[in-house]
């Protein structure tokens, strides 16, 4: 795994999906993780828990982001299973700090929407 | 130096933190411009007030409701004729606007019982409509008129209606969005969870966030119908004041307009647990997407993938006529806001389209996350332009076409760009795969104008640009 | 037979006729050249009635906002309003007059306008020594009166501003047509130079009828300078056309500078254009040449092709401006429709007696009503109301769906007509105009006839 690799994902999903930019940080941070480790599990062939309706839309989310890095990053499906946890930990780090940390939107934190 | 302090605003330089110039290699953490920020008065901006971001986005879409404005008379009259929101019962939203034709003896004395009378002629003369919103305005507010009270009495001496009160003046907030707040925040407090739907599918869902506008909502739901996919609530577009009461039923909320209705699937998702989803319903692979996402909620993709397969053997090869040649047109966007970061990267991907300028009237920076994540570098973004800024804007990215509202639309035919009506559309709709082609062919139409070429020839010989070039 | 005059009981309104005072004053602003209204109140009381402009006109007028909001709903609008003149006198160096349009929230909040006004002239003045620039205080509270007044009002306050001092004697003649369209100014115009009339039209709209140029430039403004309205005050006379809309600056001009002023009916119809050119004969002492019988002559020659064969009998609803829609009624008299129920909105209580609306009820030969404060709900229910029957309505776009639902023809005229192309073009005023209405009455009602395949027949050899 590499920087440029995480990088490469990051900029996809800037670009392509709206869950990342949820209107506080709390709902961004429970989509980030949500999403992104439901993916993690599909890379794995986990099964997924689609019990409750968060889990069936963290489910939703994930399983086009999953198809679209492997139409779009091929090099995705070489990497060892441990790789592509760490690639995608090292994307929940960046999407974190692009849209919560960093992020200079100043109604992240407002308590009420 | 990505954040852009024009010419014409020398005598205002706070607009340098609303103008931004994206630059290869910045992200939203080093620039996000200012926005949902007081306007500079006097500037020529075009932002509406709170009331309008209320009445006329959102509560007078709905087919089956009167729309009490309790103030004088223009805030009525303004709001009326001015949207492109049918109904499938007649455009009955459309037709009428209803106002206490305030005076100065209720401005003096109270507005109250103004309000309580009109509030029943209107129940009396329309005895088939028994769902009402009652709007205060600038005056109304600033007096304290109690709409609550009112409201509230007389739907005790009428059990058969129900009335929604919504406390919006004109001055709150900076611009439209605070009305979009305040219904919205009302709504789910004081109205949903009031009644029980009839459920007929095993997937229910809420529509949120699309207005109907030249028909979006009915388009949208030929996919819903055909997925098998009960829609409870349509948030608001086409939608019954009824239906929006049992919204709390839904297994999902779809959002398309997050800016004006968000605030509703926020807290759904608090009070109700209701997921959250956030589609894009402009463009191909959006919709695609956005289709499938829904599907895979409720775990019926093979539904999915055959709408879509259907939908694109239908629409996609009209699509790519005009893709070839649209290619590499350039494309301004001043509109409200979302429409910016949902058509960025749609018309980019779909049409070959490159949007160079953009303008939002009141979106927040949550939008301006989205479309500078979305947008191209090289393109201006832009919070709350005003006139002056737009003339120098174009001047400096020159596009070939500008979806915008109709005023400003006059305004730069003078200048041989022509326009596309980004918010009441020219010929829509606009969202799912059909409406999709209906934008591209409107802009096709729109660039190949041959009035255009017309317009800048001069007669008196050679066309200005060569007479340009002959002086130089 | 008789007419009736009733007034709305109802206290609500159910779809409004007019927009309210600082629309109106928008719109007397726009008339003027190098202006820019500044409306104070809420954003929306200037973006909607700019929209409004644009969808009648399909052009562009600048308006600008001091956009209120909560801070100055609590604390006062004072530094909007200073910040926003300041602004427009910085951005807009070529502005000579500003209006600050005062609105429903601004009146009830009792924001010193004409004290913040000088505060920004005295700071304009030292920044920009020797300029020239105008600022009018308009008080146009939403709350009284409509759209009809708040356009008085604006005409009125800028006169008073700007209009100081008794100017040399021109000669010419003022004439304020009130709330008209470029085709009546265009015609208005055109009357002056047929009779050899020197004479200035309050506002000149003309150019709100605009074109793409080749060299990109923007002329959409009106032409109604400064040096215009101080020349108002060394006029031969002035001559108001709209009661309701003109007559309070005729009036100032009297009795502040003797400007000898008249009042004649709005020249709809043929009558009332006959009496305005002898009033402006009388007054200039120019007589009416040739060319204007021959005009008045075609005009007649085209309505009388149509009056006993195709209009005779037909029961007209009319509504709009209240100086439009008594002279349409005339005009409608002369052409043997029947003007069956008239519209008059707004809370003016002196509709009733205009000496024109008396001449009315005393020679109408068949049922009249005519409705004061009225919104188009009352046009409504009495099209649905089987026990009437409507041929015609006459009236601007806001009325258009009363129309469709009870398919019954229209004819859109007055302000806005939005949903037909090009009207503001034509005027409705004048032999021209009333020959171009009554022809366009005749086109509705054709077009009526063939799509309800109502005797379409009778055309066959018209």
């Amino acid at each position: 795994m590499s920087e440029q690799q995480v990088k490469d994902l990051f900029d996809y999903v800037q670009v392509r999906y709206l869950w990342q930019f949820f209107s506080r940080t709390w709902d961004r941070e429970e989509n980030i993780d949500g999403i992104v480790n439901a993916a993690n599990d599909m890379f794995h062939n986990r099964p997924i828990s689609k019990h409750t309706p968060m889990e069936r839309l963290f489910y939703a989310d994930a399983k086009e982001m999953v198809k679209d890095f492997k139409e779009n990053f091929p090099w995705i499906e070489t990497l060892e299973p441990t790789k592509v946890s760490e690639l995608l930990e090292g994307l929940k780090a960046m999407l974190k700090e692009h849209t919560i940390t960093k992020s200079l939107n100043h109604e992240l934190n407002h308590t009420l929407y | 130096m990505p954040m852009v302090l024009l010419e014409c605003d020398k005598d205002i330089p706070e607009r340098e933190k609303h103008i931004y110039l994206k630059v290869e290699g910045e992200d939203q953490r080093d620039f996000l411009p200012i926005s949902n920020a007081a306007t500079i008065p006097g500037t020529l901006s075009e932002r509406g007030c709170a009331f309008c971001g209320a009445k006329l986005v959102i509560g007078g879409v709905l087919k089956d409701t009167i729309q009490m404005i309790h103030g004088p008379i223009g805030c009525a009259y303004d709001t009326w004729h001015t949207k492109r929101y049918p109904t499938d019962n007649g455009h009955f939203n459309m037709k009428y606007v209803w106002s206490t034709d305030m005076k100065e003896s209720h401005i003096v004395f109270g507005g109250e019982k103004r309000l309580a009378q009109s509030i029943n002629e209107a129940f009396d003369e329309m005895p088939e409509i028994k769902r009402m919103f009652v709007y205060t305005t600038c005056p109304t507010a600033l007096i304290g008129d109690d709409i609550k009270a009112v409201a509230k009495q007389i739907m005790s001496e009428r059990p058969d209606v129900d009335i929604f009160t919504c406390e919006c003046p004109g001055f709150s907030g900076v611009s439209q969005s605070k009305g979009h707040h305040v219904l919205n925040i009302g709504w789910i407090n004081e109205k949903v969870g009031t009644l029980e739907p009839e459920i007929t599918s095993e997937f229910t869902m809420n529509f949120i966030g699309d207005f109907n506008i030249q028909g979006d909502t009915q388009l949208l739901n030929t996919y819903w119908e055909k997925l098998g996919i009960q829609v409870i609530a349509h948030f608001t577009g086409n939608g019954t004041y009824d239906d929006l009461r049992c919204m709390h039923r839904a297994q999902l909320n779809v959002v398309n307009c997050a800016r004006s209705s968000g605030y509703i699937a926020n807290e759904l998702k608090k009070q109700y647990g209701i997921p959250r989803l956030d589609i894009d319903s402009w463009g191909f692979s959006y919709m695609a997407e956005g289709i499938r996402k829904i599907c895979a909620f409720f775990g019926i993709e093979d539904r999915g993938e055959k709408l879509i397969a259907e939908e694109y053997a239908k629409w996609k090869p009209k699509l790519d006529w005009y893709k070839e040649r649209l290619q590499g047109k350039k494309m301004a966007i001043w509109t409200g806001g979302p429409r910016l970061w949902h058509w960025t990267k749609s018309v980019e991907d779909d049409l070959g389209i490159e949007v160079v300028a953009m303008s939002s009237k009141f979106g927040h920076q949550e939008d301006f996350e989205k479309v500078i994540a979305r947008g191209a570098a090289g393109t201006y973004y832009i919070d709350d332009g005003n006139e002056l800024e737009f003339f120098e804007i174009l001047t400096l990215v020159h596009p070939d076409v500008i979806f915008t509202g109709p005023r400003v639309g006059e305004l730069v035919k003078k200048l041989h760009i022509p326009y596309v009506n980004g918010h009441g559309y020219h010929n829509g709709p606009y969202m799912g795969f059909e409406g999709f082609v209906n934008l591209a062919r409107d802009t096709y139409n729109a660039v190949n104008n041959p009035l255009l070429k017309l317009a800048a020839k001069d007669i008196r010989g050679g066309s200005v640009a060569q007479i340009k070039e002959a002086a130089e | 037979m008789g007419c009736e005059i009733t007034t709305r009981e109802r206290a609500g309104v159910i779809n409004p006729m007019y927009d309210c005072q600082p629309a109106g004053a928008q719109y007397a602003g726009i008339g003027m050249k190098d202006c820019i209204p500044l409306v104070h109140g809420g954003q929306g009381c200037s973006m909607f009635v700019r929209l409004l402009f644009a969808q009648h006109f399909k052009e562009n007028f600048d308006v600008a906002s001091t956009s209120l909001h909560e801070d100055s709903a609590v604390f006062g609008g004072h530094k909007r309003i200073q910040e926003g003149l300041v602004n427009l006198a910085r951005r807009y160096p070529d502005v000579r007059i500003i209006q600050v349009i005062t609105t429903c929230s601004t009146e009830v909040i009792g924001d010193d306008i004409e004290g913040n006004i000088k505060y920004a002239q005295d700071a304009i003045a030292k920044e920009f020594p020797g300029r020239e620039l105008y600022i009018v205080p308009c008080h146009t509270p939403s709350f009284k009166s409509s759209q009809v007044g708040g356009y008085s009002e604006c005409v009125l306050s800028t006169w008073k501003t700007i209009a100081k001092e008794k100017a040399a004697p021109t000669g010419k003649l003022n004439i304020f047509p009130g709330w008209v369209n470029p085709g009546d100014v265009q015609l208005l115009k055109h009357y002056a130079k047929e009779m050899g009339v020197e004479a200035t039209i309050f506002m000149d709209t003309e150019d709100f009828d605009s074109p793409m140029l080749p060299d990109k430039s923007i002329n959409t403004h009106g032409r109604t300078t400064v040096e215009d309205i101080q020349g108002s005050t060394g006029a031969l006379a002035s001559l108001s056309l709209a009661r309701y809309e003109a007559a309070s600056t005729v009036d100032f001009l009297k009795k502040t500078f003797d400007v000898p002023g008249h009042q004649v009916a709005a020249p709809y119809g043929i009558a009332n254009t006959d009496a305005m050119l002898q009033k402006i004969s009388e007054i200039t002492g120019k007589p009416i040449p040739a060319s204007l019988v021959h005009e008045r002559g075609v005009a007649l020659d085209a309505l009388q092709d149509l009056a006993h064969m195709f209009f005779a009998n037909k029961k007209v609803a009319i509504f709009g401006h209240p100086d439009l829609v008594i002279g349409l009624a005339e005009f409608c008299a002369e052409v043997e429709l029947e003007p069956t129920l008239l519209l008059l909105g707004d809370d003016n209580t002196r509709y009733k007696k205009d000496p024109r609306v008396v001449a009315l009820k005393n020679t109408v030969n068949h049922d009249m009503e005519i409705v004061c404060n009225a919104d188009l709900w009352e046009l409504e229910k009495r099209v649905k109301d089987p026990a009437k029957k409507f041929d015609l309505i006459l009236g601007h776009s806001k009325g258009r769906y009363v129309a469709i639902d009870a398919n019954i023809p229209m004819a859109r005229v007055g302000f806005p007509t939005f949903d037909r192309a090009g009207l503001y073009r034509h005027p409705t005023m004048g032999y021209r105009g009333a020959m171009l209405l009554g022809e366009q009455i005749a086109n509705a009602m054709f077009t009526h006839m063939e799509y309800t395949r109502d005797r379409e027949w009778l055309l066959n050899t018209w």
